[in-house]
């Protein structure tokens, strides 16, 4: 059962972490209003996994491992940009709120619902076809055995509570160190997941180069272990990593958090970049 | 932040992931379990990996993997050359079965149980044989 619950526990808890931080953001922003869009895009994401796992395990096709692969690495770099831009939306908001405090945060930090609902729909969609068909796995065999399905459902729910443990804390510390320190986790996710994706792709054959290897701890970190798990589950840490994998992870990670410590850490914006903004009203404090 | 611009970027994008999503559903199928598909079953435990068959005729072959050790598994199809994955099943936790459908060519293939995910995998040969 530990064994299945660490499959579950590692699928969901990446998606969990970043909806937790998304619906923070949204709720520290007074943007209450928005939270619909997460959870429409949480649920079409959830509806869509569910409904293609169930119609692959008992359809008369299958999804060929190729188109798995392929869809998987599409939806990693997908989830990539759209965590950059979610990301640069919170360097832009931690710059703002040093100059002018939390006045006017809402035109600093205006988003779409598309936007939101985009975010949510990739960010649970990119693992939820392989844990829905995981979980028909468990079902399947649950004519014999529950420990499996017990496992990974267990595993899921503890991925959710953390996601939770991650908003309640984000509501409460300081709003700029929130914008800050959630923007250097997820810029360290993003990466991870580009490197998934690359991985993914390399599996498929549309990259080359995956037995060129630049590390292979697994001797050390094995894939089994608790630790293997968390780290994968949020950082999407690989035991045997390929060159081109180590590479994209780099090339995303440096100039990125190099842009964005210099925007959230760095001086307040000069006063002729923007218009003297209109007194709004004071609807953007935390509840 | 020009909000009409943003506005309209976030609205292309409510189609861009639909896209990619609906990709999913169409994306190339292969069979799942037929009259026409051979069916092998794949055993695993800690340390062994044993296959129903070693041979099948060419075609869509599903291969359903059964993890009877403690340990999670994977199981790959490596084509001839022992490195370029043909297919691969992930997740295989202990207690279940799940099915990889691949459609095989003629040839000669190698099967890999991979119990522990550590690379320690276990492997053999597999031939796809032609059909009539």
């Amino acid at each position: 059962m530990l064994a299945n619950y660490l499959i579950g526990l590692r699928e969901g808890l990446e998606a969990s972490l970043v909806i937790g931080i998304l619906v923070a953001y949204i709720v520290r922003t007074g943007r209450r209003d928005l939270l619909s869009a997460v959870w429409t895009g949480v649920g079409v994401a959830v509806g869509i996994s569910l409904a293609v796992g169930t119609a692959l395990t008992l359809g008369p096709r299958g999804l060929s491992f190729t188109a798995q692969e392929t869809i998987g690495g599409v939806l990693s770099i997908a989830a990539v940009g759209l965590i950059t831009w979610m990301i640069f939306w919170m360097g832009k908001t931690a710059r703002y709120l040093k100059r002018h405090l939390e006045d006017g945060l809402e035109k600093a930090i205006a988003m779409g619902r598309g936007a939101i609902i985009a975010m949510a729909l990739v960010a649970v969609g990119r693992e939820g076809l392989e844990t829905a068909l995981f979980l028909w796995a468990g079902i399947q065999a649950a004519g014999s055995t529950t420990a499996p399905l017990t496992g990974a459902v267990l595993g899921l729910a503890t991925a959710v509570a953390l996601g939770y443990l991650i908003y309640r804390g984000a509501v409460r510390i300081n709003l700029r160190i929130f914008f800050q320190w959630t923007g250097v986790f997820l810029i360290i996710v993003a990466a991870g997941v580009l490197a998934y994706g690359i991985h993914d792709l390399q599996e498929a054959g549309v990259l080359p180069g995956l037995n060129t290897l630049a590390f292979d701890v697994s001797d050390t970190i094995t894939p089994c272990s608790v630790a293997a798990t968390l780290l994968k589950g949020i950082f999407n840490f690989s035991p045997a990593s390929s060159v081109l994998e180590v590479f994209a992870w780099v090339s995303y990670l440096v100039p990125t958090m190099w842009l964005f410590t210099r925007m959230a850490f760095g001086g307040a914006p000069k006063p002729a970049a923007r218009p003297a903004p209109q007194q709004a009203p004071l609807t953007t404090t935390a509840p | 932040m020009n909000s009409l611009h943003g506005r309209a970027a976030s609205r292309a994008l409510i189609p861009a992931a639909l896209s990619v999503l609906a990709a999913i559903a169409l994306s190339a199928c292969t069979a799942n379990s037929t009259d026409d598909t051979t069916t092998i079953a794949v055993s695993i435990t800690d340390d062994a990996c044993t296959l129903s068959e070693t041979t099948a005729p060419a075609g869509d072959t599903v291969f359903a993997v059964t993890n009877s050790g403690t340990k999670v598994a994977e199981f790959y199809v490596y084509a001839s050359d022992g490195t370029k994955i043909v297919a691969e099943i992930e997740n295989v936790g202990p207690g279940l079965t799940r099915d990889l459908a691949v459609p095989l060519d003629a040839g000669t293939y190698v099967t890999s149980c991979d119990p522990g995910m550590d690379g320690g995998d276990i492997r053999a040969d597999f031939v796809a044989t032609a059909t009539p």
